[in-house]
Order: C-alpha cells, then sequence, then structure tokens
C-alpha cells in the first residue's frame, strides 16, 4: 500500500477517481501526444493539485476528468464508474470565469440547481446560502460585468458547488487575477473546502499555490505530460507562505520541475 | 419622481436636443436658400411641412399609406425572422448543414433584394405577395447569417459549464446557445428591419398592382408631378427607418446586450 514516487496507484478500489493508463493525443495535421501513461488515485476529500510548466497537458488532464475531452486510451472513474461525458457530478471552475452575462450573481448560481429542476424557492435559498459562504451576500441582483475578477471567481465556486457535486475540478481559477486578489482568494478557497470538505483537484502553475493548498502535489513532465512525481504536503493549515517546513515543500517540488521547465521552453523555443 | 429619474430625463433630453441639432440647421439653411433663390426646384421645408399637416390630417392619405407599408412590413418581417433565425441555429449547430448551406448563403447574401424583384413580378404577380417576398428577402439572409454566426460563437466555456452544470441539449440551447448569440442576433436583426424597409419602398415602387404604401406614395406623385409629395414622403421613409432601428431595435438593445456587458454602450 501506499504510493510510490510516480505515483501512484492505489490497490484497493476505494479512490475517489481513479485513472488507468490514459493518453491522449490530438491530431491536427501532425499527432500530438499531450498526455502519456497517466495512473493516478485522488482520495475522498483530498486536495490534489496537479502542476507542472505550461504546455504539459495539466488542464488538458483536468478537461478529460470532466468529460470535455474523451480518452485515446485507458480510462478514468469516479466512484467506479467509467466518466464518458460531463455531468453534474463533477463541478468545473473556469480560469476565464465562464459566467452567463445575461444572467445576475444569483441568476448564475441557481443555473445548476434549476437544471435539477429543483423548486424556484427552494434554489434561491440554497443558491443565496453559497453565495454568503463565497462573501458575496448583497450581490445576488448584480450582472457579471459589473464585478472585478476577484468576485467573478467567488460566483464561479459558488455555481459550481451549489448542486453538491462529487468533486470540484478548477482549471487554473486565480490565474487571471492579481496577485493579492490571488493570495486572498487562496484563503478563502482553504477556508470553503474545509467547510464542504470537497475533493478538489487544482490545476496551477504556481509552486507557491500549490504548497499553499494541497495535501498533495501531482508534478507532471512537459509533453508529452505525464506524472514525474507526487509531493505530499503534510503541513498545518492554514499554511504560513514564509515557514521553513512550507519553503522546505517548495523547494522539493521546484527540484522536480526545473529540468521540466527548461525542456518545454527548449521546447517552444521561448 | 426621484432624483435618478429627473437626472435620467435630463439626460435623455439633451442627447435629443443633440441628436435633433444638426437638422435644425439642414433645415434652416435650406430655408433660407430657397427664399433667396440659390436652390430652385426644390420646395422650402416650410412649404413641405404644411404638405404635410395637409395630407395627415385634410386627406387622411399619410395614414392609409403607411398603415399599408406597415402592415407589409411586419409580415415579411416576421417571417424572415422565424425562417432566419431557424435556419441560422440548423447551421450554428450542426457543422454538416452549415457546410451544405454557407456558399449558397454568402452568394445570395451579395444580390440586392431590388434585382429580386423582377422575377417576382414574373412569379408572384403584381400584388402584396411580391412586396412580402421582397421584404422577407430583404431580412432573412441577414437574420440567417447572424444567427449563425452568433451561436458558432458563443464561448466554449459557457457550454462545457452548463454541461458539468447538468445540461441537456434542449436546456443547452435554450438557456446558453440562444441567449449567448444576442450578441450577434440583436445587430442582424437590427440591420435586417433596415434592409426590410429599403425592399419594401423599392418593391412598392414596381408593383403595379399596389395601391397604397409609402413608396407609391411617392412613385404616383411623379404622375402629377408633386415634387412636394415626393420629399415629403423621403422624409417620412428616413424618419420611420430611423425610429425603428434607434427607438425599436436600439431601446432592445439597450435592455439586453448592452444592460449584460455584452456589448459596448452605444
Amino acid at each position: 500500500m501506499g504510493y510510490d514516487t510516480r505515483g501512484i496507484m492505489n490497490m484497493t478500489n476505494k479512490s475517489k477517481i481513479q485513472i488507468r493508463n490514459l493518453e491522449k493525443t490530438f491530431s491536427t495535421g501532425k499527432t500530438v501526444t499531450a498526455l502519456k501513461k497517466i495512473n493516478l488515485d485522488i482520495n475522498d476529500n483530498e486536495f490534489a493539485v496537479l502542476l507542472g510548466p505550461s504546455g504539459c497537458g495539466k488542464s488538458t488532464l483536468l478537461y478529460l476528468i470532466a468529460g470535455f475531452e474523451k480518452p485515446t486510451k485507458g480510462t478514468i472513474k469516479l466512484d467506479n464508474k467509467i466518466i464518458k461525458k460531463p455531468d453534474s457530478d463533477r463541478g468545473f471552475v473556469f480560469q476565464d470565469f465562464a459566467l452567463y452575462p445575461w444572467r445576475t450573481v444569483l441568476r448564475n448560481v441557481t443555473f445548476g440547481l434549476e437544471m435539477k429542476n429543483t423548486p424556484k424557492q427552494k434554489a434561491i435559498e440554497e443558491a443565496k446560502k453559497y453565495i454568503k459562504m463565497v462573501g458575496l451576500d448583497g450581490f445576488e441582483d448584480a450582472y457579471p460585468h459589473t464585478l472585478s475578477g476577484g468576485m467573478k471567481q467567488r460566483v464561479g465556486i459558488a455555481r459550481a458547488l451549489v448542486y453538491h457535486p462529487e468533486v470540484l475540478l478548477m482549471d487554473e481559477p486565480f490565474g487571471a487575477l492579481d496577485a493579492q486578489t490571488r493570495k486572498h482568494m487562496q484563503m478563502e478557497l482553504e477556508n470553503i473546502w474545509e467547510q464542504t470538505k470537497k475533493t478538489v483537484i487544482f490545476v496551477t502553475h504556481s509552486v507557491i499555490e500549490a504548497v499553499y493548498l494541497a495535501d498533495r502535489v501531482f508534478v507532471m513532465t512537459a509533453r508529452p505530460g505525464t506524472i514525474k512525481g507526487v509531493v505530499d504536503v503534510d503541513l498545518p493549515r492554514p499554511r504560513n507562505y514564509t515557514d521553513d517546513k512550507f519553503l522546505n515543500v517548495r523547494e522539493k517540488i521546484l527540484n522536480l520541475l526545473e529540468s521540466e521547465v527548461e525542456k518545454s521552453l527548449e521546447l517552444t523555443g521561448e | 419622481m426621484n432624483e435618478t429619474t429627473k437626472k435620467l430625463i435630463k439626460k435623455n433630453f439633451k442627447e435629443l436636443l443633440h441628436f435633433l441639432f444638426p437638422f435644425f440647421v439642414v433645415i434652416i439653411f435650406w430655408e433660407i436658400f430657397v427664399d433667396i433663390g440659390l436652390i430652385t426646384r426644390v420646395p422650402a421645408p416650410y412649404t413641405l411641412f404644411m404638405r404635410f399637416l395637409q395630407i395627415t390630417f385634410e386627406k387622411n392619405i399619410l395614414t392609409s399609406h403607411l398603415q399599408a407599408s406597415i402592415y407589409r412590413l411586419l409580415i415579411g418581417y416576421f417571417l424572415a425572422a422565424i425562417l432566419g433565425i431557424g435556419l441560422g441555429t440548423l447551421m450554428g449547430i450542426k457543422k454538416s448543414i452549415s457546410e451544405m448551406f454557407s456558399p449558397v448563403l454568402s452568394l445570395l447574401i451579395a444580390i440586392p433584394t431590388i434585382a429580386w424583384v423582377p422575377v417576382l413580378l414574373i412569379t408572384l404577380g403584381l400584388g402584396d405577395k411580391t412586396v412580402i417576398t421582397a421584404i422577407f428577402l430583404g431580412g432573412f439572409f441577414a437574420i440567417a447569417y447572424s444567427t449563425m454566426h452568433g451561436i458558432k460563437t458563443v464561448n466554449k466555456s459557457l457550454i462545457n459549464a452548463a454541461k458539468t452544470m447538468g445540461s441537456n441539449n434542449k436546456s443547452l440551447f435554450f438557456h446558453v446557445l440562444l441567449p449567448g448569440s444576442l450578441v450577434s442576433l440583436l445587430p442582424g436583426l437590427r440591420l435586417a428591419i433596415g434592409y426590410s424597409w429599403r425592399a419594401l419602398v423599392g418593391a412598392e415602387m414596381l408593383a403595379a398592382l399596389v395601391k397604397w404604401g409609402i413608396g407609391k406614395m411617392i412613385y404616383s406623385a411623379r404622375f402629377f408631378n408633386d415634387v412636394e409629395l415626393m420629399f415629403v414622403g423621403l422624409i417620412i421613409i428616413g424618419l420611420a427607418g430611423l425610429i425603428l432601428d434607434h427607438l425599436v431595435m436600439g431601446t432592445i438593445e439597450k435592455w439586453t446586450i448592452e444592460r449584460w456587458g455584452m456589448i459596448q454602450e452605444g
């Protein structure tokens, strides 16, 4: 039992998400292998972070788990059921927020409940609870374009949590925010996670963000994307960015990443 | 009435004055030039205004002409909107359909609507059917194209988000694709009503059996050398087009895509 350095196999079937021999290729003219031999298990209530240089396929992996893309080979299981298409057992938070501009904050959040035919009054009550949780009470009737980036992503998080998905998938959710807002959002996300105890899969290329949030960090290689190593972040929460132990973990991950970042820079010719 | 509504009325009033000012300037110079004899054969604004009052109130002519035109416009444009949005939606959703119709559509869109009228006169006769079909053709292509474009350009994340929230094809269409396409569809509808209006005036002139209609009014004035009536007709056509564009379609845009921040305030 336990995990070897490549990650990964949990021999029981208790894991929430189970990925086996996953491969994804794209063919636009020539065939590009985005992901290769991905094996990983994510536990229930775990905060898992996928970390890697840009172009390593971490977002692709998340899109596969969401069901937006189909695997070329291999399987992804959620609660032992193979994932075939997007569904409401997974919530998704987008880097570009993906809020509906024609819906108010409240109606953005009720969207998932409307799809489940929740009675209107109940949907509004539930939505208000989550709007409050992300600290946006008072903004129920605002349209998204009037909100700041940080506020938009709060709506995005409330909207993805309100219909109680099993897993929350977050694709660089704070990537479009300024540094201050980003730090603040990380704190709030941790709070929310403590309250809801969802299984979270969080994609980022920020090492600090990964160490701050993760139970485990899956470090990925560049092109083709594979899991290079798994780093346990066994630190009490809330974590302190300047704590020695925090910096040690960060160092460890940076070492794993270094050669990969170089490789990805070479490949893109930047 | 509270402060904000007062402010709003004041702002709108200012905007209206701003809008009308150039017209006042043109009218004043026009009047002066005609009065001192610099412009001949063109009636002065004052004469036109009196003529306008006469046909509006004394003989009720104008109302009958306008009624006939608006009735045709509503039917033709309504059909264009229904079928245009229908075809545009299919083309936006199904790639095979868009590949099949796109080349044809881009060819047809390049034909001025008035060029259809001779064909329609022969196939559909000299009456209302021809005029209404011309109005339909004027609006249809622009509406179909803008609907397709609107649906195709809905942000992929918005569609993906709906799918993770348990949306099926039907709710995806009504809650995401359709409202998402408005940013292109509404300006398309606005453009189309202008095209339809132009097609209407042209077709009314050419359809011999049509007796009433604002286009017919101008065309018939030719037989009596009635230049005043022609000018009054031209101005009314312009005004009606302006009202349709600014007041009707502009207001719809203001309350939807502009309010939602999908386009800049304009």
